[in-house]
């Protein structure tokens, strides 16, 4: 079910009975026809494994399931709305910038902490995401907010890309994160140039970089 | 150095700078000669030749009160702006534009009406936080966001409404659909799941245009004199509490001002 | 060099130069880049003495390698300012980005800053290069010429270029201090020949709301 965008702020999707979309609570700015807005118990997808798992993550974004028939317009805080087409990969998305999304789609969390040890902490603690993120994976299309907007980096094999951290809001494709510091131990004491902590990504794919170091 | 080269945006001078246009999504220019605008307060950022501010209310712009400004709540956040030249307006980086209404109405939220024409009377309207202009003239509306036209019938989240032209003032909706059955009971008794968020909105029939913008977030309200227990949603008549109220503005004759707000109104 | 990428983002490509940016400004870069922070005002003595009477809240980083680095501040529309050896001035808090062939230093600006809580300084770039300066929502440039001097609302004031004198003008009347006057009680006077930038907002981007 695509989104269509009505301006840089508002996306407008329709939706017909036997579909559905996931959207964050309370991102409904206007409907026609009749359309439910359902609290998601579970939290979207994924069964109660999911839910647990966000749970414990402290995922604080909670979702609410639309279906009926007609056409619902999105919109959140008058911040930014990028679309993107997701045609088999995945994407990986932090949880408070999702704003709506296809059904079809497999959503998940994945452990940010993967990297381990201290660093993994730190990631958290720096992007203020906690340690999960949600993956969304399949056919369909993702409606993300951001705080002025995003641009695209692409990524390749022999360029990896390094991104502030609050700056960051969804990266696709075969990706490998880790969080790294830029500078020597007296740039880290002096809080530096307040470029301390960087993600480098590295693999194939794209980032999205938002035009803000504000979380939303 | 006469030549000031830039990749950057145009340059403008009071000759290229439109009259009563805008001169970007942002900003807005207004054409003075010798007349007269209503203009919100502090929402000039520049103007060439001369031009006046004055509060409304005063002397000789008594007369322009009563005849086109007919909310004394609203008095102190708007001022008159006369004089002769080219006014630029903008609001906190929202979008502006203006809007030409002939012999027509339209009701706006009173945060998002930037500046008007005197020939256009101001009223309050019957749904609290919104005024309504009536008559011929210019006005200009600022909202975070393009303002988007939809037709009713249509639902509308209460932030995210703007303002509504030639169509009846809209009715309550409530949704509570999802109450019901056994998970909908068990909703209402744990609170597990929570609300959507999206129980209430405001619903629109008939002919006529209804204006939304993209927020979850109201721009900060003009005090009207109700304050809502839910952002956006008129009703409530409760002591105003957290709104911005003019710091210690003294009361003036003919303002009744908190009087009239803490009464609920 | 300086090239946007959409409204809100700078792209540098770099090749061994290197620029300067308002601290904390990067948000995302590939190649090899290194980042050091500088201190505004100025170098050695001197320059310390300026921040300390100034109070400069600028901090400035210098950004030098190999690839391209991405800069955007609170998603600020950003314009491109190209300097030829004249000399702009601009609200410190306004400054993204300076190349390697640009002097920042600080200035005197008198009065107004009391009234927006700006502060008293500004800061002034001058060479030849080019600057990037932020402002809340994209910046209209105005022309300020013998017959039309300009008046500007100082929470939308950014930045001027050229040959302009500022004066402080004091709004209105004394129902202004009475909460019935024209909403900004004081506004600043340009004249002469140059061009002033002003932002659609009354913000100023540093302090949040006014």
């Amino acid at each position: 079910m695509p989104f269509r965008e009505i301006n840089s702020k508002m996306v407008e999707a329709t939706v017909m009975p036997g579909q559905r979309l996931f959207s964050q609570r309370g991102a409904m700015l206007a409907y026609k026809g009749e359309v439910s807005f359902t609290p998601n118990m579970q939290g979207g997808q994924g069964g109660i494994m999911s839910m647990i798992g966000r749970r414990v993550a402290g995922e604080a974004t909670p979702l609410m399931t639309v279906e009926g028939s007609g056409t619902v317009l999105f919109g959140h805080g008058g911040h930014h709305i990028q679309v993107i087409q997701l045609a088999g990969d995945t994407l990986c998305v932090e949880a408070d910038r999702l704003l709506a999304f296809d059904g079809t789609l497999q959503q998940g969390t994945m452990f940010m902490g993967s990297q381990g040890g201290v660093m993994g902490m730190v990631r958290g603690q720096v992007t203020g995401q906690g340690l999960f993120t949600t993956t969304l994976k399949g056919h369909g299309a993702v409606a993300v907010m951001a705080h002025g907007g995003v641009i695209e980096v692409p990524i390749t094999p022999q360029r990896p890309v390094h991104v502030d951290p609050q700056a960051y809001v969804a990266h696709h494709g075969d990706v490998r994160n880790k969080l790294s510091t830029a500078l020597g131990w007296r740039d880290m004491v002096g809080r530096g140039s307040g470029e301390a902590f960087q993600l480098e990504l590295s693999g194939s794919g794209a980032v999205y970089v938002q035009a803000s170091e504000e979380k939303l | 150095m006469t030549t000031y080269p830039g990749a950057g945006p145009v340059v403008h001078d009071p000759m290229t700078l439109p009259s009563d246009d805008n001169v970007n999504n942002y900003t807005f220019c207004v054409e003075l000669k010798g007349s007269q605008w209503f203009l919100q307060k502090g929402k000039m950022i520049a103007y060439y030749g001369t031009v006046d501010f004055n509060g409304i209310g005063h002397g000789r712009l008594d007369r322009l009160v009563r005849t086109s400004f007919h909310s004394p709540l609203h008095a102190s956040d708007w001022v008159v702006a006369e004089g002769s030249g080219k006014m630029l307006l903008a609001d906190r980086a929202f979008d502006v534009n203006s809007y030409d209404l002939e012999d027509g109405n339209l009701t706006i939220r009173s945060g998002n009406l930037l500046a008007f024409q005197p020939s256009l009377a101001l009223k309050q309207s019957i749904v609290p936080g919104f005024l309504t202009l009536i008559g011929t003239g210019k006005f200009v509306a600022a909202s975070n966001g393009p303002v988007v036209f939809m037709e009713p019938p249509i639902r509308v989240d209460p932030q995210a409404l703007v303002g509504w032209a030639d169509c009846p003032s809209p009715c309550h909706h409530y949704d509570h659909g999802y109450m019901t059955g056994l998970m909908g009971g068990l909703r209402a008794m744990t609170g597990i799941g929570g609300a959507s968020g999206e129980e209430h909105q405001f619903e629109f029939v008939g002919a006529g245009t209804v204006l939304l913008q993209s927020t979850e977030t109201l721009m900060a309200e003009q005090a009207t004199g109700a304050v809502p227990h839910e952002p956006g949603v008129p009703g409530g008549g409760h002591a105003p509490t957290g709104h911005p109220q003019q710091p210690g503005a003294p009361r003036l004759p003919g303002q009744l001002g908190d009087l009239q707000r803490r009464f609920g109104l | 060099m300086f090239r946007l990428q959409g409204s809100k983002v700078l792209a540098v490509d770099m090749t061994g130069d290197a620029v300067k940016a308002k601290n904390g400004s990067m948000v995302a870069y590939d190649g090899q880049m290194d980042f050091k922070k500088l201190s505004g005002g100025g170098e050695g003595i001197r320059g310390m003495v300026t921040r300390r009477i100034t109070g400069e809240q600028m901090t400035l980083m210098e950004v030098k390698g190999h690839g391209t680095c991405w800069f955007a501040d609170r998603a600020s529309e950003i314009n491109l300012v190209g300097l030829q050896g004249d000399k702009l001035y601009v609200e410190s808090s306004n400054l993204l980005a300076t190349d390697s062939g640009l002097r920042t230093g600080t200035s005197f600006t008198g009065m107004r800053g009391a009234s927006t809580g700006n502060g008293l300084f500004t800061t002034t770039v001058e060479g030849h290069g080019q600057a990037a300066i932020m402002s809340d929502g994209p910046a209209v440039v105005l022309r300020v010429s013998p017959q039309f001097p300009l008046t500007v609302d100082p929470g939308a004031y950014i930045a001027h270029q050229g040959n302009v004198r500022q004066s402080f003008q004091s709004g209105v009347t004394f129902r202004t201090f009475m909460g019935e006057g024209g909403g900004e009680a004081f506004q600043i006077r340009f004249e002469g020949d140059g061009l002033v930038y002003v932002q659609p907002s009354e913000r100023n981007t540093i302090a949040g709301d006014v």
